[in-house]
């Protein structure tokens, strides 16, 4: 299999600046610091981690919304922060991102129709019959009648525009999707009608995507491969099944040890691993593992050096130093 | 008495398309200290019936066309707006499933905050600043001191999320209204809002309206949890019947399509077709057409919610009628 995406160290910052007259930096918040990743054609790669934590700057920051700080996108071979802005652009019918908040990211001012006729063109010129077919089997494909295409988003409720956004993505056949929760807002069969959805399109039409979600049986269920982030750090990669069902970094036990499950009677009894402390913060990350402060299983050497990501078994990867033993 | 009462709301939206029957004949009672959960179909109408309490119905095209919601003796449904805005914000708060709704982008996080504090709760400003800082770490917002002054869009998704949840507890609510309120937090922050939320109730016996797609969320929430559909509530129960004997098949169905009991690779249920055009008046079951169980005589006649056991209702007329006792589906075939 080919690899379509790779990141290289990749590292985003956001300077942070106090007073108003006198503006001077007094900081900077490293909401992606690092990060190392190789992304298959057709692979779903699952995201998650912590709120806060940089998946959504990660993700702009391949799609090329926000600069890089430092480090590489390579999108089939070709570095993104070489080339210019304008072959940004053009390369951006190829890469379609799913905004967290399908509110912001739809024109108020636009029907469905001219959203998504929009979004087909971007791809090819077509006629206007052929248009209004396109537009209505999109609309039926993310599970919304057809004939409501002449009605603006605030007409549609919070799961309707979600929908009205995906079926934007998706618009032009692009190569590779991101994702950002693109589900959590929609009711479980609709969900699961996404999902189905996602699937047979990364099947069929070998759509790569980056899924982001915090979802946790969601990612496992739909991703080859997950990817979990903490503090803006990868801090384990996986098949998706093994690393929910037999996790080796101490903050992916914490995480899926705190799925809600959806039954009263298991829900009253279940232990869940309670993280002591809070997460830190990006302004000012712990040395060390970023980990440590909130680990049951730290260690002195877990603060003395920053862990990298490194094999531990065949194909799975964690950055800790203590997988072995715990 | 309850805290509060609703009944036979309809909110509907006049629009180019015809009447959209957005909220259709809903009622319901919320007692103090209760978390009562709205489950339901995108679109179902979840959202405006909260938005019908607090009066944020746009007009037009909305109109609320018939009820009542009691509180404390006060028809929130037909009482003067100057009133209604008295109780909003202050006495009933709401989370919107849309943080921006709630946030001024152009202003710092800091003044969106103490404002209440320096308008209902006549604070210092310095009281208020430290207040509304200590609302912010108690929603795991890390470095709140110098966090609050920067602008929503610096943010992260979930973190806008919790700042609104911090500004609907900061006056201390009677109600809560949370519309989707955890959908952009991970599980270890949803667990920690949760348990904020809950330790209010029991402070201060705040009732919570929960409108959440996350049914482990539910089961592990609510006390009780009404499954609307179509702008009707088809299923009434205590959470743990919810689950345990569901009495509509739409919450069965719904129930059935949960990803995290299925295998890998195995396509997810899915309930099949769509949900009705609310703007056509139709006769019978507005689930009918896409249900497994559903005979002739859901078609004709028009169902209405009944208790079959005490606390647990249901509008499955078949169910009502005993001629079907489980309204699972088995061995479903999914439609992919
Ligand atoms: N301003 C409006 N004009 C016309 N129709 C509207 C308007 N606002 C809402 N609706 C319709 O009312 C219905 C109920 O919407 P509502 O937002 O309450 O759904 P919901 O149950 O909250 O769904 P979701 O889970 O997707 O948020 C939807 O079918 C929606 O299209
Ligand atoms: N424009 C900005 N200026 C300053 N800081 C920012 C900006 N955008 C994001 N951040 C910060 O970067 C960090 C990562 O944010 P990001 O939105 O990537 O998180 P996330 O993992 O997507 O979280 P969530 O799950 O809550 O959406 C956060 O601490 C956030 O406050
Ligand atoms: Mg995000
Ligand atoms: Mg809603």
């Amino acid at each position: 299999m080919s690899i379509f995406l790779e990141l290289e160290n990749l590292k985003t910052h956001f300077p942070i600046y106090r007073g108003t007259i006198f503006r001077r930096q007094i900081g900077s918040v490293k909401a992606v610091d690092g990060v190392n990743l190789q992304v298959r054609k057709g692979e779903i790669l699952g995201l998650v981690g912590e709120s806060g934590c940089g998946k959504s700057t990660l993700a702009r920051t391949i799609v090329q919304l926000i600069p890089t700080t430092q480090g590489a996108v390579i999108l089939e071979g070709r570095n993104l922060s070489e080339i210019s802005r304008a072959a940004v652009r053009a390369e951006r019918v190829n890469f379609q991102m799913i905004f967290q908040d399908p509110y912001a990211s739809l024109n108020p001012r636009m029907t469905v129709y001219d959203t998504l006729a929009e979004a087909i063109q971007t791809r090819q010129q077509i006629d206007k019959k052929l248009l209004l077919e396109k537009v209505g089997r999109l609309m039926r494909t993310v599970g919304l009648p057809a004939n409501q295409m002449r009605r603006y988003p605030h007409e549609f409720s919070g799961g309707q525009r979600q929908r009205i956004a995906i079926a934007r993505a998706l618009a032009p056949e692009p190569k590779l999707i991101i994702a950002d929760e693109p589900v959590s807002a929609l009711d479980v069969s609709i969900q699961s009608q996404i999902l189905n959805l996602i699937a047979r399109l990364c099947r069929e039409m070998q759509l790569t995507m980056i899924f982001i979600s915090h979802d946790i049986s969601v990612v496992k269920y739909i991703s080859d491969r997950i990817a979990v982030m903490y503090l803006g750090r990868l801090v384990e990669l996986g098949p998706a099944t093994e690393v929910v069902e037999k996790p080796l970094h101490p903050y992916t036990k914490a995480l899926v040890s705190a799925i809600p499950i959806p039954d009263p009677q298991v829900e009253r009894r279940r232990q869940r691993i309670i993280l002591q402390g809070d997460p830190p913060s990006p302004m000012s990350p712990p040395v060390g593992c970023a980990f440590h402060p909130r680990c049951p299983y730290a260690i002195a050497a877990c603060k003395a050096q920053r862990p990298e990501l490194e094999q531990k078994e065949s194909n799975r990867f964690a950055a800790c130093i203590r997988v072995g033993e715990i | 008495m309850a805290l509060l009462e609703v009944e036979n709301l309809r909110t509907y939206f006049y629009t180019r398309g015809g009447v959209v029957r957005a909220v259709d004949n809903v009622s319901f009672t919320l007692e103090q200290g209760e978390t009562m959960g709205i489950v339901g179909e995108s679109g179902s109408g979840k959202s405006v019936t909260c938005y019908s309490l607090l009066g944020l119905i746009p007009r037009p095209p909305g109109k609320i066309v018939s009820g009542s919601a009691l509180f404390g003796g006060v028809d929130l449904l037909n009482c003067p707006k100057e009133q209604l805005r008295r109780i909003q914000g202050k006495r009933i708060s709401m989370i919107f499933q849309d943080p921006m709704t709630s946030l001024n982008p152009y202003m710092r996080v800091s003044d969106q905050l103490v404002e209440p504090l320096l308008v209902h709760d006549k604070m210092s400003r310095s009281q208020a600043l430290t207040r509304a800082i200590a609302s912010l770490e108690e929603v795991g917002i890390q470095d709140a001191a110098n966090r609050i002054n920067l602008y929503p869009h610096q943010f992260s998704g979930g973190m806008r999320q919790r700042v609104m949840i911090a500004m609907a507890l900061i006056s201390r609510p009677e109600i809560l209204i949370a519309d989707e309120p955890t959908t952009a937090l991970d599980v270890t922050v949803q667990a920690q809002i949760l348990e904020l939320i809950r330790q209010r109730q029991k402070d201060l016996g705040t009732a919570v309206i929960f409108i959440t797609h996350d049914l482990g969320v539910v089961a592990s929430f609510c006390n009780r949890v009404n499954v609307m559909y179509a702008g009707r509530i088809v299923e009434s129960a205590p959470t743990d019947e919810i689950f345990a004997r569901p009495m509509h098949p739409y919450n069965a169905s719904l129930q059935q399509s949960i990803p995290a009991l299925h295998k890998k690779g195995q396509a997810l249920f899915t309930i099949p077709g769509l949900p009705p055009d609310l703007t056509i008046e139709f006769r019978g079951c507005p689930f009918a057409s896409r249900c497994a169980h559903a005979g002739e005589i859901c078609k004709e006649q028009d169902p209405a919610l009944k208790q079959i056991v005490p606390g647990h209702k249901t509008s499955c007329i078949r169910f009502q009628r005993g001629e079907i006792a489980d309204v699972r589906i088995k061995n479903f075939v999914s439609a992919v």
